[in-house]
């Protein structure tokens, strides 16, 4: 419970499809672990995602993406983040991720991927596992 | 104006970034490190607070507020407090989406906070974080409340101008809020006034508005009827801002403001630690309610030693 108080994650729909209850679903989950979450809306802009992350000082965005433009989508976000120096910020991403695409992902620098076949407990498990270190015993 | 040497790049463009990372740095400090960094919180840029019940559209009115005001040339940040849950301590910070329109626009700095353990409408280390916009180069701050009733309005001390916003349906609560809230105000917004029985409640809030002239002071609070998308309600609420600021920095005795933020800023400091000790301590209320104070009381001495 609350294992992520005080975290504060960005859940952020780049391009155009039109479809947010998945982003809206993980962003109630982050919440009721503990989390401070900001979502941006639909159909926002790489530049305009990378922005709010900043101003905002998030510890993570999570970007949901259902248009197939996954790929460029991720790139170009992760693109603004790094002109804007922070590229430090981790980058999750949920969606309709096909299988062949993951990896070049996670080549990209993605943190985590998530699909709709995921239980929210393991969706909020990885985000913590990220963000949260580990306390010595 | 006050400009702290960090807070612009060698182009002179505002440093998002550091901006960014310093306000989270406050708003994650503890009552202890606060007490030692308190700074000095009037004589920055003009804030301007924007409360009222939640639903009257807030948010929405401050986007389109900050656009005119961006347009007249001021530079604006905006600080927007959501509730956190008392339970997972987790929160949806939502206000920025509802800023739409304005949310896009890059002259604009939207930061968004939750509660956490504050329940007075505004958030932990609230005054730090507008202490260190004053050291940025903003010309004004406008803090939204988070959904507030009869009595948040903690807000007053530490806002230039406190704007009011209730809609038609806040009717009734007109009456109940004749002592608090209501009194606190500078101006009044009827929000929704496209909606009947919005001429009803404003007329009920000029009265209290009379009476409050009458008793204290030589500003009558404006009742301003908005709806957001009609442009010229939103430039009179802009122009009676612009009004109150003036008025209150011609009036005002700033030592007097500074006495009433720090007043607050220690209050605030010592209901977190209150609070924290009482959360140490969930035993400590099965006692008698004095013996329970009294083990309050010894804590607050030993953490100050």
């Amino acid at each position: 419970m609350s294992t992520l108080k005080g975290k504060r994650i960005l859940i952020a729909k780049p391009g155009l499809d039109g479809h947010d209850i998945g982003a809206k679903i993980i962003a109630l989950a982050l919440r009721d672990a503990g989390a401070e979450v900001i979502y941006t809306g639909l159909r926002k802009t790489p530049g305009f995602i990378a922005r709010v992350a900043v101003d905002e000082d998030v510890d993570a965005v999570g970007l949901s993406l259902l248009s197939g433009s996954h790929k460029e989508l991720v790139a170009e976000t992760m693109q603004e983040l790094r002109s804007l120096d922070a590229s430090d910020i981790p980058v999750f991403v949920g969606g309709t991720i096909p299988a062949e695409d993951r990896a070049a992902l996670t080549e990209a620098g993605v943190i985590g991927i998530f699909t709709a076949e995921m239980r929210l407990d393991d969706v909020v498990a990885e985000v913590a596992r990220v963000l949260v270190p580990v306390r010595a015993a | 104006m006050a400009v702290a040497a960090a807070a612009s790049k060698a182009d002179g463009q505002l440093d998002r970034r550091a901006l960014g990372r310093a306000l989270s740095r406050i708003a994650n400090t503890s009552v202890e490190e606060a007490l030692d960094g308190m700074r000095e919180t009037a004589g920055g840029a003009s804030r301007i607070g924007i409360t009222g019940p939640p639903g009257a559209g807030k948010s929405t009115l401050i986007g389109r507020l900050a656009r005119q005001r961006l347009d007249s040339g001021a530079a604006v940040a905006v600080v927007a407090i959501d509730p956190t849950s008392p339970h997972t301590h987790g929160a949806i910070l939502g206000d920025r989406i509802r800023m739409d329109g304005v949310a896009d626009d890059p002259r604009l700095f939207i930061r968004s906070l939750a509660s956490r353990g504050a329940n007075d409408g505004l958030a932990d280390n609230i005054a730090d974080v507008l202490a260190t916009l004053d050291g940025y180069p903003f010309d004004e701050v406008i803090l939204e409340t988070v959904g507030v009733g009869q009595a948040e309005y903690a807000v007053r001390a530490l806002v230039d101008t406190l704007v009011l916003v209730l809609i038609p349906e806040s009717g009734d609560q007109v009456q109940a809020m004749k002592a608090g809230t209501l009194e606190m105000a500078d101006i009044y917004v009827v929000n929704k006034a496209d909606l009947p029985g919005a001429e009803r409640i404003a007329s009920e809030i000029r009265a209290v508005a009379r009476l409050r002239r009458r008793l204290t002071s030589d500003w009558e609070p404006p009742v301003i009827m908005t709806a957001a998308d009609r442009p010229d309600d939103i430039a009179a609420l802009h122009d009676a801002i612009s009004r109150h600021l003036a008025f209150a920095r011609a009036s005002r005795n700033i030592d007097e403001v500074r006495r009433l933020r720090r007043e607050y800023h220690v209050k605030s400091l010592l209901m977190r630690t209150v609070t924290d000790i009482l959360a140490e301590n969930p035993r400590a209320v099965d006692c008698s309610p004095r013996e329970a104070f009294e083990l309050v009381v010894a804590r607050l001495r030993e953490r100050r030693r």
